[in-house]
């Protein structure tokens, strides 16, 4: 078995804890001696509101219940975009027909970014849940066929070639060549996809909602509570590192055979 | 399967019936095959030799059925190739290994492919990675592998739909000479194991005449065959043998005047 705590990784860990622990300090410290004081809490503050929310509801749920809700959300909404611009992207990846149909329209709604969409969405589909979805659906789903078009176009003609002369026929030459040489590179699209949702459905919540992080961030502005706002903020930072980092455990499975060395 | 009159001889397993390939692009042709005429015999292991760039591998592709000739047929078997499969193996001097398969995975792709029970391929697999000295290896992907073991998951890979044929394109050209000499030692000893009809393209005169029953020496482009030579020398043979070295003399000195 290979050890999880090597000295090199105690010792990175240790630095990041004392880089941490600057910023904090220099807040702390900042906030004390300086002027910023009238528009900064004490870190402290965040932090002990930080731990209190977690119990204590803010609003109508709890701090924890909010990041929930938000995380439902782009649940929701990043599966729906991922499922559909994989099967959109391979399409266009592979039918020349397709790519020439869906590319013009694709590229034309690709630059508008997902908060765009707020206003008309709001308008469709009222301020419900089924508006945070579109929102986040729209925000992640380009990356996902962007990416996934660009893995089913790269299949290697040679690996193609040899599967036929192993005897694969055209349905076993998709789904055992074409998909797995295309993982990769959709688990790229699906990680941006992840990030963007994750902000898209903020911003959803920024402008309608009475919960999940974003509403947190409100709600301190309106009410002139910067430590409401900050404990927000941090929720937010939190979780898209859960995020991230969890994207990148499934990749690490899902890819291990690019992975050289070990 | 569809038998033509073409092909009469009883143990005739490959037969290039005049063959011409040309490549052509928008304002470019570039004729690569004339008339090239080539029958080998049922577990025949014949080189096809010449200069670098000389259309080998394009001969080479049009038997498997890669690539199509611009004019001529190829049987194999006495059935007519017109597109790859599964009667003829191929080895790749690219590995062009399936990297997110394991070894066990690469070399069961084609029994699995043809619908082979998991039991039966697994078996013929592991059959052929023992072959190949890979035993232990199994489970590592391709990309953990040397040059020289990938190579040996290819040749296993090839063999193990059990084709009649085996196609090899310069197999061994990315390998150190180490290795190389190696590998070369390894293919002879499988191939007096596991008899087929092997075709295999080299530019390496001694690999040639160390593996061959025939050397097929091409001409420059547009390729045709310039001359044939039986390699009677005694297996295992011996790269420094006077017998060797005279016949790599002649072949080169032909060789030469070609280019």
């Amino acid at each position: 078995m290979k050890r999880v705590f090597t000295k090199e990784k105690v010792q990175m860990a240790l630095w990041g804890i004392i880089g941490l622990m600057s910023i904090l300090l220099i807040w702390q410290i900042s906030v004390m001696v300086t002027s910023l004081g009238r528009i900064m809490p004490e870190p402290i503050e965040v932090v002990k509101s930080f731990l209190i929310s977690s119990i204590k509801p803010v609003g109508r749920y709890t701090l924890l219940q909010h990041m929930l809700f938000s995380l439902l959300r782009v649940f929701v909404g990043f599966s729906l975009s991922g499922v559909s611009g994989i099967i959109l992207g391979i399409a266009m990846g592979r039918s020349k027909t397709i790519n020439s149909i869906a590319s013009p329209i694709f590229n034309m709604v690709r630059p508008i970014p997902g908060v765009a969409w707020i206003p008309l969405a709001i308008l469709w589909f009222g301020i419900g849940e089924t508006t945070k979805y579109f929102i986040i659906f729209m925000g992640g789903f380009a990356q996902v066929v962007v990416n996934t078009m660009s893995g089913a176009r790269k299949v290697d003609k040679t690996l193609v070639g040899a599967a036929r002369m192993l005897g694969a026929n055209k349905r076993q030459e998709f789904f055992r060549i074409v998909i797995p040489s295309s993982v990769p590179y959709i688990f790229a699209g699906l990680q941006i996809s992840l990030s963007t949702s994750w902000m898209a459905v903020l911003a959803a919540e920024m402008v309608s909602s009475y919960k999940g992080s974003g509403w947190i961030i409100i709600t301190g502005m309106n009410n002139g509570n910067t430590v409401q706002i900050l404990v927000g903020m941090i929720s937010i930072g939190v979780v898209g590192l859960g995020l991230a980092n969890l994207m990148r455990i499934i990749e690490r499975r899902l890819c291990s055979w690019r992975i050289q060395g070990q | 399967m569809e038998n033509t009159g073409t092909v009469t001889a009883k143990n005739i397993m490959i037969k290039c019936n005049s063959i011409f390939k040309t490549f052509e692009s928008k304002d470019d042709e570039n004729e690569v095959i004339r008339n090239f005429n080539l029958e080998i015999k049922e577990n025949e292991f014949v080189v096809l030799f010449g200069p670098g760039q000389c259309g080998k591998t394009t001969v080479l592709n049009i038997i498997a059925g890669l690539e199509q000739s611009t004019k001529g047929e190829v049987f194999v078997n006495g059935r007519k190739i017109t597109e790859p499969g599964p009667d003829r193996g191929m080895v790749y001097q690219t590995t062009a290994l399936f990297p997110w398969l394991t070894v066990m995975g690469n070399v069961e792709f084609g029994p699995k492919s043809l619908g082979v029970k998991k039991k039966e391929r697994r078996e013929r697999a592991q059959y052929y990675i023992d072959l190949v000295g890979l035993k232990g290896f199994e489970k590592h992907y391709p990309i953990k592998l040397s040059g020289g073991m990938q190579q040996r998951v290819g040749i296993a890979r090839a063999y193990c739909n059990n084709p009649p044929v085996i196609l090899l394109d310069e197999p061994f050209g990315a390998l150190d000479a180490q290795t190389r000499y190696l590998m070369e030692e390894e293919l002879g000893r499988i191939c007096t194991k596991e008899k087929r009809t092997i075709v295999f393209v080299t530019n390496n005169i001694e690999e040639a005449i160390y593996l061959a029953d025939r050397i097929v020496l091409l001409t420059n482009c547009p390729t045709t065959i310039r001359k044939e030579y039986i390699i009677g020398l005694p297996r295992p043979r011996d790269y420094t043998s006077n017998d060797f070295l005279t016949l790599r003399k002649e072949i080169t000195s032909e060789m030469d005047e070609t280019i």
